[in-house]
């Protein structure tokens, strides 16, 4: 993520093109847990052995924690869907691996308007975050240094020189 | 180096101010990964040293159970923030947080196996190479187990703590959490940890939720987890004792009296 | 200066005597004012900053709109007001005890439906405005009006050596003097004279003094720590408001911010990170959060997907 010093270890932007590429095939300590991680996040199979209820709940318990740290980031989206955002958001991560809060709101904001189901509040807090930021799926966001017009879902959001406004917000 | 005393809390930016008003706060947590190395510490923890409050720094991304070795820019950093902080230690758990190269964004816990165990000790030995105070490891709550496991849980970890010679962060919470989640009783395990290591406890808030209980971190301590608490200070009392809130913060009111059962339960002088 | 070769001063004063002395004139003149501007403005019996509420602190920080967006803000935490699809504000409940004449005034208003964007003009609520506005202005932290036009006053005297000048440079040119260095520095003196008119600062120095103090104080509320407004109480979102605009609000209550159409930017003031208001979190570093941890890091004890 932009904003954290150089060489800060914390950063979690890498994504495996296939999850598989970094699983040894081997019954070793390491394949066993890249099998177990792939189940809980990334809707991989669950690995044999394991009791389906334990691991179903931690399951949703982890895309329920996923859920608030997201929210934290994207308040007025979270706040928008009301009592529908738990499971809006846990039927869309479902499968996906965590970016951290961030990307994981900017992902589903994104993904709520490409089918025309982002909230107006959503809308403007997405706009805003596109003017400040610049952010394509595969890298961590950046923080833009021009100018730049953040648009989404009718809200229009004007940044200039670190400074944003939202001249028109989605109604 | 003295260690952590008494009760403490853990230091989050959404609550600094109820936490630099506690006039009897001797020490606190602060997440690891939140504390920036380049340039000066977060003034609120600052101000904290400067009132003589130890500041412990906790790890939560160095991934020690991993079957891959820890990376070494990830223990460079929780060294450095030690040293920032001039803490006396510093935590971490035992657990693993990314595996093939997904991050699992939680805590998982590992297959008690030899061959975790030694994962496990040789990642600590890496990182206590690197680190300038001692490490204290925390074992964590799981809803489920690994189908194969060779050792009970008090085994596998007074194991651990043996061959690496670590500290413990023993996490009450968790212990209650696993005693009802596993349908076992949670003084069996504390009487067979080696208490004499314990270098502070973690007390923390969950609930109940479709027949497990969830150590969340974001409600109150249930009566139980203190009772724990207040049966193992029987026991043997720890040096000091820290309450984990990650969330979903009440009132000033309720977190003060809060804090004042954690120290009702533990003996401890209050600090609020 | 050259002597030309002319034959008479203009007015019968010599230009250069007319230039020492009108040079002396001007800058006993500027000191003059600028000494006794210093001491009008720096509100010297002013009460220090812990004595001031919340509103008051909003006042001086934001004016009248800042002042009514804190006592909304209150009041919405303490459950007293809410607001119905259309925009219209109700009242729910009682006022406690220590409420400040704003928030009897907002309250009232709010029973009565009125949009929170009309409150300020509503006659309680603009009564008790004016005399938040008096308190502060008797206090020393506000500068009245009386005093503002006084410091007006003060840069007519300029004004009036300015004119001074002038006439001097129309009566040589028409005399065919040289002029060049009376134009300097008559220009200068009327870029001062206007700066000095037109800037008459609204809090005194004192009132810039406590607001700085505050905003270090309290930069736990700051937006940018997306603080735990629950922990803080109502009190501590009023005082948030106050100092850092109504970015706090809507992070606290982003739908009734919405549908009570409160202003999106207020006051993003004092080193604040915070873009558009309400819009906290630009951070976008993962605090530590995105490993194990929501948050500051939680679900460490949260283990084993405990969470």
């Amino acid at each position: 993520m932009s904003a954290l010093p150089a060489g800060d270890p914390n950063a979690t932007d890498h994504r495996p093109s296939t999850p598989d590429a970094h699983r040894p095939a081997d019954g070793s300590l390491a394949s066993r847990q890249a099998a177990l991680v792939a189940a809980l996040v990334a809707g991989g199979p669950p690995p044999p052995g394991f009791a389906p209820a334990p691991l179903a709940a931690a399951r949703a318990a982890l895309l329920r924690k996923r859920a608030g740290e997201v929210a934290r980031h994207w308040p007025l989206l979270a706040a928008a869907l009301g009592p529908s955002w738990p499971a809006t958001f846990m039927a869309w991560a479902g499968d996906r691996p965590t970016g951290g809060g961030l990307r994981d709101g900017w992902d589903l904001a994104r993904a709520l308007q490409a089918r025309r189901a982002l909230p107006a509040l959503g809308a403007d807090e997405l706009a805003v975050r596109e003017a400040t930021f610049r952010y394509d799926a595969d890298e961590p966001p950046r923080r833009r240094r021009s100018p730049a017009v953040g648009r989404a879902g009718g809200a229009v959001a004007v940044q200039l020189a670190g400074r944003v406004r939202l001249i028109r917000p989605a109604r | 180096m003295t260690g952590p005393r008494g009760v403490g809390i853990g230091w989050r930016p959404e609550i600094a101010g109820f936490v630099a008003e506690l006039p009897g706060l001797q020490f606190v947590e602060v997440i690891a990964e939140a504390v920036p190395t380049a340039g000066p510490p977060p003034d609120a923890l600052v101000e904290l040293r400067q009132r003589g409050v130890t500041v412990v720094p906790h790890g939560v991304r160095l991934s020690l159970g991993g079957a891959e070795p820890v990376e070494p820019a990830r223990v460079a950093h929780l060294a450095a923030v030690a040293e920032l902080l001039a803490a006396p230690l510093v935590s971490e758990h035992i657990a693993f947080v990314r595996a093939g190269g997904v991050e699992a964004g939680h805590l998982l816990p590992l297959p008690r196996t030899r061959e975790a165990v030694d994962a496990v000790c040789a990642n600590v030995a890496r990182a206590q190479a690197e680190l300038p105070v001692p490490i204290a490891l925390e074992p964590i709550a799981a809803l489920f187990d690994w189908p194969d496991d060779e050792l009970d849980e008090a085994a596998f970890l007074s194991e651990i703590l043996a061959r690496t010679d670590a500290l413990l962060l023993l996490d009450i919470a968790n212990v209650h959490a696993n005693a009802r989640n596993r349908g076992t009783d949670p003084l069996a395990l504390l009487d067979r940890l080696p208490l004499e290591r314990v270098a502070y406890l973690h007390v923390a808030g969950g609930a109940e939720q479709g027949g497990f209980y969830h150590d969340t971190h974001t409600d109150p301590v249930p009566p139980p987890v203190l009772e724990l608490l207040a049966e193992l200070c029987a026991r043997r009392r720890p040096p000091a004792v820290l309450l984990e809130r990650d969330g979903h913060y009440p009132p000033a009111a309720e977190l003060r009296a809060e804090l004042d059962a954690v120290a009702a339960a533990t003996g401890f002088p209050l600090v609020t | 200066m050259m002597e030309p070769a002319a034959n008479f001063d203009t007015w019968g004063v010599p230009s250069r005597t007319f230039l020492i002395l009108y040079l002396l004139a001007a800058v006993v003149l500027v000191i003059g004012t600028l000494i006794h501007r210093r001491r009008t403005l720096a509100g010297r019996s002013a009460p220090s900053a812990d004595q001031l509420n919340p509103q008051q602190v909003a006042y001086l920080n934001g004016g009248d709109d800042l002042a009514v967006w804190s006592s909304v803000s209150s009041l919405r935490s303490q459950g007293l007001i809410g607001v119905q699809p259309t925009g219209a504000l109700i009242a729910e409940g009682a006022l406690p005890p220590g409420a400040t004449p704003l928030d009897r005034a907002v309250h009232h208003a709010a029973g009565q439906h009125y949009p929170a964007r009309q409150l300020r003009r509503t006659e309680w609520v603009a009564r008790a405005l004016d005399e938040l506005r008096d308190g502060l202005a008797r206090h020393d932290l506000l500068v009245g009006p009386d005093r503002r036009a006084a410091l007006r006053l003060g840069s007519l005297l300029l004004a009036a050596l300015v004119a001074l000048g002038v006439a001097r440079i129309a009566a040589g040119l028409a005399n065919d003097r040289p002029v060049w260095y009376l134009v300097l520095i008559v220009g200068g003196l009327a870029v001062l004279t206007t700066i000095l008119f037109v800037r008459v600062p609204r809090r005194t120095r004192a009132a810039q003094d406590a607001l700085l103090g505050l905003r270090h104080r309290n930069r736990h509320l700051a937006p940018a720590a997306k603080p735990a407004y629950t922990v803080y109480g109502a009190a501590g979102l009023a005082m948030a408001v106050a100092l850092y605009g109504t970015a706090s609000l809507w992070a606290l209550d982003p739908t009734f911010a919405q549908q009570a159409d409160i202003q999106r930017e207020a006051m993003a003031a004092g080193g604040s990170s915070s873009t558009a208001g309400g819009y906290g979190g630009d951070s976008t570093s993962d605090s530590g959060g995105g490993g194990c941890g929501s948050g500051g890091g939680g679900g460490c004890g949260g283990g084993g997907c405990g969470g």
